[in-house]
């Protein structure tokens, strides 16, 4: 995020862009809904009508997997109306000539056939968001999980630079992470392409610094994105260039990944697959080796907010059972395999990272523990430096020259669009009573006892006439892909012909649907686009039979105490 | 008149986020003594019963709970006499409660619902076979509970309002008196 998040309540204008606020983070959405009292203009573009929608002052309710257009239908209206702030442009930007030209046949006229919003509301919504002291962009998954991602993320960030929404407070363009700490993922350098702090590994300089402090020679090449795993497995032919050990923690790709047979496939090729987390989930299911690891009440780090944020968590409790913290394990693991690592504590580990990382250096554990957060970048430690709530103060941004580069791009449909054979789009989403992949959230009653297996898909009550099927029907839904059994959840909340499931159910998965489609630049792929059928089940008593079954048949594979399980 | 009107929870659609907060606070806090149901959700042994309902609609999204009813249907159609009014609050006695549902089908609020019983953290079940007892569960804004109504304490976006009526009509009719007044065309 280019600002803080209280810094939400603050701004003049949101415009919440594929971000559904109350199911995803609800303590986020409190200042949404805080923003609102203020006084703040909200504009919420998404094809459901979510909690921000309802509330919100203008609607956009767009068709799936048009976001391109509607965005380069914005910046169009923006710059023909003169609304474009032109000092900042002119000062503090690069590249608007090729970015007005490609806008240029994006008229909302042009647009409202891809996106079915009106070309009236379009130019309000461009008028509002120019016009508004300090106009704020958040926006979610239902941006980045599309095959057209990256560009769209440069997109909005084209409007914020050609309105001048950079810079100062309560401004600017803010992504609102898809899970906890995974900013301070991508932060500790948990991708394949840089260190911590965003050091490129293809930097010569960086390397030698990491080679000089660790001792070791290190690779210059970019390592491989976590969704090309099936591939380099499933298709690669050179024996050298195929993964043959696969170590994964905190991820249950068997269960978030998209298209899930060929995951299992993929999974089950590989030589060996070492599993670690919390609990048993369905990766583990195909491990050769499980290693149970500490949950965040057992143990003490740091966590990074979306807004750049860290802030440290500390142990509550004792772990119970045969269990090590992540650290730990992974130095038990590095010293057998002939690297010694010996820590004492966390400190330590960030110590070391610090002293590697420029852009976090000034953030020690002694000042996040006097100012309870701090924003990256924090490069000095004394106290003077209390990090950076907001980004590129007085129009001042990251590239070498600078300025803020314009981006725009042509739209391209989603990758799988509906047919005849399947009429329906599918959009994976969230919910608010479980988290994540429900390891942490499925096998507590209290929330299985709110929503439990096998999970919902939201219709249109027009489609639930079609097939005639009412809420709570078990219903099939299938793609090229794979097959499931599910409730159906009849909503007026969603347009006809659309449909959404979370994601983390083991009955109702909907990632056995999904498509493997990626963004070519980020690598995530298209999990909010594909095309599916629904089949309505006469027989509804064997549905519910087997509903049952499966899950006791999951759960005991997976050895959970079934006896124990809620009445 | 001698006796008070009965107050109520009330929720406000334009601030809630539907997170159901409310709901689960409802629960712990009439099952903390009874059912042992403590801070963690790992204490939870037995059926979630919470006595107000979050109704998402197209655009409305907020809690519905009783209204403590001065002539209430519910307990005017308990053919048990479970339900009795005590200080303007209505309550339903578990024990005597049969499922008969009238109440249910009496209450034009839908703030009724039959739910599972839970005694010492084990769901009840009835006398003569093995499914689980249910009583009509409803609202009691948390009477003889600590620092009730756990909703309003619960809810992260102020949503929920504890309403007095009485001091409420007062202040309005006192505006109005004011209003009328500066008028000073009569």
């Amino acid at each position: 995020m280019s600002m803080g998040v209280p810094e939400i309540e603050d701004a003049k204008l949101l415009f919440i862009f594929g971000y559904n606020g109350a199911d995803a983070h609800p303590i986020v959405a409190r200042r949404i809904v805080k923003a609102k009292q203020k006084g703040a203009k909200l504009i919420v573009t998404d094809p459901r009508i979510t909690e921000s929608a309802r509330i919100a002052d203008m609607h956009l309710q767009l068709k799936g997997g048009s976001n391109m257009a509607l965005i380069n239908a914005i910046g169009n209206v923006i710059i023909a109306e003169g609304l474009a702030d032109k000092k900042f442009v002119e000062d503090h930007t690069s590249g608007y000539e090729e970015y007005k030209a490609i806008v240029e046949k994006y008229t909302p006229e042009y647009a409202e056939p891809i996106c079915h919003v009106s070309p009236d509301l379009i130019r309000e919504a461009a008028r509002a968001y120019a016009k508004a002291e300090t106009s704020m962009i958040l926006y979610g998954m239902g941006v980045c999980q599309f095959a057209q991602a990256v560009d769209v993320v440069k997109g909005l960030a084209s409007l914020a630079l050609l309105t001048g929404n950079f810079g100062g407070p309560n401004m600017g363009i803010g992504p609102v992470r898809g899970q906890n700490n995974v900013q301070g993922a991508c932060d500790m350098g948990a991708l394949p392409n840089c260190y911590s702090g965003y050091q490129s590994v293809t930097d010569d300089a960086v390397r030698e610094k990491f080679e000089k402090a660790w001792g070791v020679p290190l690779s210059n090449k970019v390592g491989i994105p976590l969704t090309h795993v099936p591939h380099r497995v499933l298709e690669e032919k050179d024996e050298a260039k195929k993964i043959h050990a696969y170590y994964i923690f905190g991820e249950d790709p068997a269960q978030s990944d998209p298209d899930l047979a060929e995951i299992r496939e993929t999974l089950d090729k590989i030589d060996f697959v070492i599993m670690q987390d919390i609990f048993m989930n369905k990766t583990g299911l195909h491990a050769d080796v499980i290693l149970p690891s500490t949950s965040w009440g057992e143990h003490d780090g740091i966590y990074s907010c979306c807004d750049r944020g860290f802030q440290r968590i500390r142990k509550a409790i004792e772990p119970k059972g045969d269990v090590k913290t992540d650290w730990e394990i992974i130095s038990l693991i590095s010293t057998a395999m002939g690297y010694p690592m010996n820590y004492k504590n966390t400190q330590e580990i960030w110590d070391e990272m610090r002293s590697l990382t420029p852009s976090f250096y000034g953030a020690t554990y002694e000042k996040i523990e006097a100012l309870g957060s701090i924003q990256w970048p924090c490069r000095d430690e004394s106290m003077e430096d209390k990090g950076t709530p907001y980004l590129h103060k007085g129009g001042k941004f990251a590239h070498p020259d600078g300025r803020g580069k314009f981006f725009a791009s042509e739209w391209r449909p989603p990758c799988e669009v509906e047919s005849s054979e399947y009429p329906y789009s599918l959009s994976t989403v969230r919910e608010v009573g479980h988290y994540s992949v429900r390891t942490m959230t499925g096998n507590c009653r209290a929330l299985a006892n709110l929503e439990d297996e096998p999970g919902w898909i939201q219709m249109s009550p027009a489609d639930c006439e079609k097939l005639n099927v009412k809420e709570g029907d078990l219903i099939r839904v299938y793609s090229r892909r794979g097959s499931l059994i599910t409730r159906v959840m009849p909503t007026e909340r969603v347009k006809a012909g659309a449909t959404y499931m979370t994601y983390q159910w083991w009955i109702g998965a909907c990632n056995e649907l999904t498509t493997p489609y990626l963004d070519p630049i980020s690598n995530t792929p298209e999990s909010k686009y594909c095309a599916i059928n629904l089949e309505k089940i006469d027989d509804q008593a064997s549905a519910e039979q087997f509903v049952k079954d499966s899950y006791e048949s999951i759960r005991t594979n997976m050895g959970i105490d079934t006896a124990k399980k809620g009445v | 008149m001698n006796k008070k009107l009965g107050s109520f929870v009330v929720a406000c659609s334009d601030q809630c986020t539907g997170c159901k907060a409310c709901e689960i606070a409802c629960f712990a806090s009439h099952n903390q003594k009874g059912n042992k149901v403590a801070h963690t959700v790992g204490t939870v042994e037995i059926p979630v019963t919470p006595r107000l309902f979050l109704i998402k609609l197209e655009s409305n999204c907020l809690p519905i709970q009783c209204k403590q009813c001065e002539d209430a249907p519910c307990l005017n159609s308990c053919s048990a006499k479970a339900i009795t009014k005590v200080d303007g609050v209505l309550f339903v006695n578990e024990d005597l409660c049969i499922g008969c549902k009238n109440c249910m089908m009496a209450c034009p609020f839908g703030a009724v619902e039959m739910l599972p019983i839970a005694k010492k953290g084990k769901a009840v079940s009835q006398i003569g076979t093995d499914e689980v007892r249910k009583s009509a569960f409803k609202c009691d804004l948390c009477s003889g509970l600590e620092n009730g109504p756990a909703c309003i304490a619960a809810c992260p976006h102020d949503v929920l309002k504890l309403i007095d009526l009485e001091d409420d009509r007062k202040e309005k009719s006192i505006r109005a008196a004011i209003a009328l007044t500066l008028t000073g065309n009569l």
